[in-house]
């Protein structure tokens, strides 16, 4: 593995208007690691994916990526460039059917040329999607819409894949299972990044794990290296 | 009374005496205008309270200016009313024709409101046009009409002016008003008090077209010549939006300045009525690039305080 | 009985044309849930630009004519989406509505400042041509290839929102904006694109419209209407609604002509809508709620 920063987070300001809800936040991640980032509710983790992603732009503070600034880029641009996000909530495209939305997610132009052979390799992932392939994605089920908004990232051929809570109402077997895909994505040489209230599992995944509490990074380290109530104690300020 | 009630009342009173006096020493060109003035800022009021503070656009205003000017017309000539109880009569016919179409038009909400009402203008449009009891296409001439001088109809224009300035200011001071600017500024809020959501912009619907009844019967005193293509024509509601958004949508003073401007406008340009509606067009679509709030909105957010406030600071 | 099939037919003709008129509102509608109130002021404006370019720079035909002004008018409907229509989306429902309703007075005028209010017309062969259905009854050739226009057009747009990625892209831009954007969609870009399509259809209708009957420049807000009724009619945004829409409204019109007069023909359309409006504004086809 080698040891190329691929995402540098440094000292980003999010607002929400007048709200401050990601204050002087830095990270930094390795390729092909897979690192997490928890924290409770409101704490600031979708505001960061989606700064990341370009959804919203930093009020201060840079992101770089592969060493280049780009800060406040459009999710347009920052997708070209190897960085995909499976957002919170799934989001599949209701009016379009299983293979469409998969299509979609290669729409950079780089990404279309293969869009073919990518589309082969999820159904190869998830067969349970090419057997849905022609029903609108909306009629499928929460686990199999999970692995569609998946499968939809991975069309992009990233380099970087933001998870938002990628657990949230599936049960736990599918969890388990969907869990198992991300390792596999990873060994390809994807780098990972996820965002979970389930702790547990987060911990598990993950090389690497930053704790949020109200918009600020408050403990990090190497999972197996902090304790038990040194977590509770960040996530819950008590 | 406070110190600011005060000042407000002698304000008033200063401004309806100068106003007044304009009557006795102007000209009859200076009359003209700021009868003008007066009537499209009524006019501008009553689109104001529904565009900018219902959250209803309407598309439709001249829906009561072509029937506000018809009663007049078919009151006075057929039946021999007194002019004033023809233009009274206008504005009930007005809130009666509003009642009865709400029932509708209060079903579609948004862009649908809009293009609805103005559907409805235009149906009327062709109805009058073949309507035999109107004279059809040709239009009516109120002819008792010009009984009345330049002073008469300048003071009467005059009472509708401030008169619908007035009512519109303790309208929103109302609780009728304060509910309806908590609901355009804090839309979630609304869903919550469902029902008298539809009653308070019911009840706005139906003075303001009650109002632009009234308004228009003092309009066709003056133009004394209705024809249905023009009376319900679109381009009453053009010039009410533009007086609207350019004085500054959801403001009382905006009307008030929005139609200055669009007056002067148009005397400017009287020559070239399609220059003019074009200039009117170029302004509309500049405003909402560069200033959305209009000239009174935009002060009033610099400088952080609005002279006609229609809120009550508890 | 024979003049009511008549009637029907061409209702049926007609109605062809209007889904072409409508198609486009339609679109744009399902996808920035803004109204273009300056769409039947853009078909007009390529009524008149087909006009100057047959009978001012002496083109040959009404057909290479068309080859010009359909890009033309697509070149101006991205530009006005890209420039001044996405200035103002997101800000509420007032600036769009009011923008739009500029650019209609502004179209209007412009086009009477310098055309006069004169009615105008394209000169084509096709315009005197009919076809002979029986021997009392023809119809006219220009209804037949409106109609066949009209379904062409709409079957060229279902296949390209069906089969294309700007097609894919414009339908996630319009289901989930920030979504459409991870994916690397350039979502205020896409809508130029949609605004182009749909103008570009506009002008399709407004050749049409233009070879068919008289136009004048304050001709448009009645088309914007009538294409307002087939949207709300066939659904905001179906193109098989669409075509619906267009065959109930060009029916309406020539029956209700035929019944209560011919200065009631256009009444007989508003009508319909208005009720439509009242009683089922998500349209006919719909199963959904409200689409707005
Ligand atoms: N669209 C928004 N507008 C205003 N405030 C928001 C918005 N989205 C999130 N917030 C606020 O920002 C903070 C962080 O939210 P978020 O990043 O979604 O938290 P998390 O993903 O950790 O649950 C919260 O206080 C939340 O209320
Ligand atoms: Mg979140």
């Amino acid at each position: 593995m080698s040891n190329e920063t691929i995402l540098n987070i440094d000292n980003i300001k999010v607002y929400y208007g007048d709200l401050l809800a990601v204050r002087d936040i830095s990270l930094s991640i390795k390729r092909g690691q897979i690192v997490s980032i928890i924290g409770a509710n409101g704490a600031g983790k979708s505001t960061i994916l989606k700064t990341i992603s370009g959804l919203l732009s930093p009020r201060g503070g840079t992101i770089k990526f592969l060493g280049e600034d780009i800060t406040g880029h459009k999710p347009f641009k920052t997708v070209a460039k190897g960085i995909s996000m499976v957002p919170e909530g799934r989001h599949i495209f209701p009016r379009l059917t299983v293979r469409e939305n998969l299509l979609i997610g290669a729409y950079t132009p780089k990404a279309r040329h293969q869009s073919e052979k990518a589309c082969k390799k999820i159904f190869s992932l998830f067969p349970i999607l090419e057997e849905r392939a022609d029903q609108l994605g909306t009629n499928l089920s929460g686990g199999e819409q999970q692995m569609l908004a998946i499968g939809r990232a991975l069309m992009s051929d990233p380099q970087l894949i933001l998870f938002d809570e990628i657990s949230l109402g599936l049960s736990p077997l599918i969890i388990k299972d969907i869990y198992q895909k991300i390792k596999d994505i990873n060994n390809e040489g994807i780098t990972v990044l996820l965002v979970e209230q389930d702790i547990k599992r987060s911990l598990k995944a993950s090389e690497w794990t930053y704790v949020l509490q109200e918009g600020r990074v408050v403990l990090q380290g190497k999972p197996d290296s902090l304790t038990e109530v040194q977590i509770r104690k960040a996530y819950f300020g008590a | 009374m406070d110190r600011a009630g005060k000042i407000r009342i002698s304000l008033l009173i200063l401004i309806i005496v100068v106003l007044a006096s304009v009557s006795v020493f102007g000209d009859r060109y200076t009359k003209m205008l700021f009868m003008l003035i007066f009537l499209y800022m009524a006019l501008g009021q009553f689109w104001n309270l529904l565009g900018g503070y219902s959250g209803l656009v309407s598309l439709g205003q001249q829906i009561f200016i072509g029937l506000g000017g018809y009663t007049l017309a078919v009151t006075v000539l057929n039946y021999n009313f007194p002019i004033w109880l023809g233009v009274l009569t206008g504005g009930i016919v007005c809130l009666v024709f509003a009642l009865i179409i709400s029932k509708a038009i209060f079903r579609m909400s948004g862009v649908y409101f809009s293009i609805g009402t103005w559907v409805v203008a235009e149906s009327l449009a062709i109805w009058f046009s073949n309507w035999e009891y109107v004279e059809m296409g040709q239009g009516l001439f109120i002819k008792p009409a010009k009984l009345f001088s330049v002073s008469d109809i300048y003071y009467l224009s005059m009472i509708v002016g401030i008169g619908s300035v007035i009512l519109v200011y303790f309208l929103l001071r109302s609780k009728l008003g304060l509910a309806l600017m908590a609901m355009r500024d804090n839309p979630g809020a609304s869903e919550v008090c469902g029902v008298s959501v539809f009653k308070n912009k019911l009840y706005c619907y139906l003075i303001s077209s009650f109002g632009t009844g009234i308004v228009a019967g003092v309009l066709y005193m003056n133009i004394i010549f209705i024809q249905p293509n023009q009376a319900f024509g679109i381009d009453w509601t053009v010039a009410l939006v533009f007086i609207s958004i350019i004085g500054g949508i959801g403001t009382i003073e905006g009307p008030i300045i929005g139609a200055v401007v669009y007056v002067l406008l148009q005397q400017w340009l009287s020559n070239f009525s399609s220059a003019s509606m074009l200039v009117l067009g170029i302004i509309a679509i500049l405003i909402m690039l560069i200033l959305p709030r209009g000239i009174m909105g935009t002060i009033q957010q610099k400088l952080g305080f609005e002279i006609l406030s229609p809120r009550r600071y508890l | 009985m024979e003049e009511y099939f008549q009637l029907i037919l061409n209702g049926i003709l007609l109605g062809g044309l209007y889904a072409a008129v409508g198609v486009g509102l339609s679109m744009m509608f399902g996808i920035v849930k803004q109204v273009n109130l300056a769409h039947g002021d853009l078909m007009i404006l390529a009524s008149y630009l087909c006009m100057v370019l047959i009978t001012h720079l002496k083109f040959l035909n009404l057909w290479t004519a068309v080859i010009l002004v359909v890009p033309i008018m697509f070149a101006v409907g991205f530009l006005l989406q890209k420039y001044i229509m996405n200035r103002v989306q997101g800000m509420g429902m007032e600036p769009p509505l009011i923008v739009a309703f500029g650019l209609s007075i502004i179209i209007q005028n412009g086009l009477m400042l310098i055309f006069s209010p004169d009615s105008q017309s394209l000169e084509t062969p096709l315009a005197i041509m009919s076809l002979r259905v029986t021997d009392m009854f023809y119809i006219p050739a220009i209804y037949v290839i409106d109609f066949l226009t009209g379904i062409a057009l709409i079957i060229f747009l279902h296949l390209f929102f069906k089969y294309s990625y700007l097609g894919w892209a414009i339908r996630a831009a319009s289901d989930d904006e920030n979504t459409a954007q991870l994916m690397g969609i350039d979502t205020r870009n896409i809508y130029a694109w949609a605004m182009g399509i749909a103008i570009s259809s506009a002008a399709v209708s407004g050749i049409l419209i233009g070879a068919t009957k008289n136009f004048y420049p304050h001709t448009g807000p009645q088309y914007l209407i009538i294409a307002f009724g087939v949207t709300i009619i066939g659904g905001v945004g179906s193109m098989a609604g669409t075509l619906l829409g267009g065959l109930v409204l060009g029916l309406a019109q020539l029956l209700g002509g035929k019944i209560f007069g011919p200065g009631y023909q256009l009444l007989s359309g508003y009508i319909i809508l208005l009720a439509l409006l009242a009683v089922r504004p998500q349209g006919l086809l719909s199963k959904a709620g409200r689409a707005d």
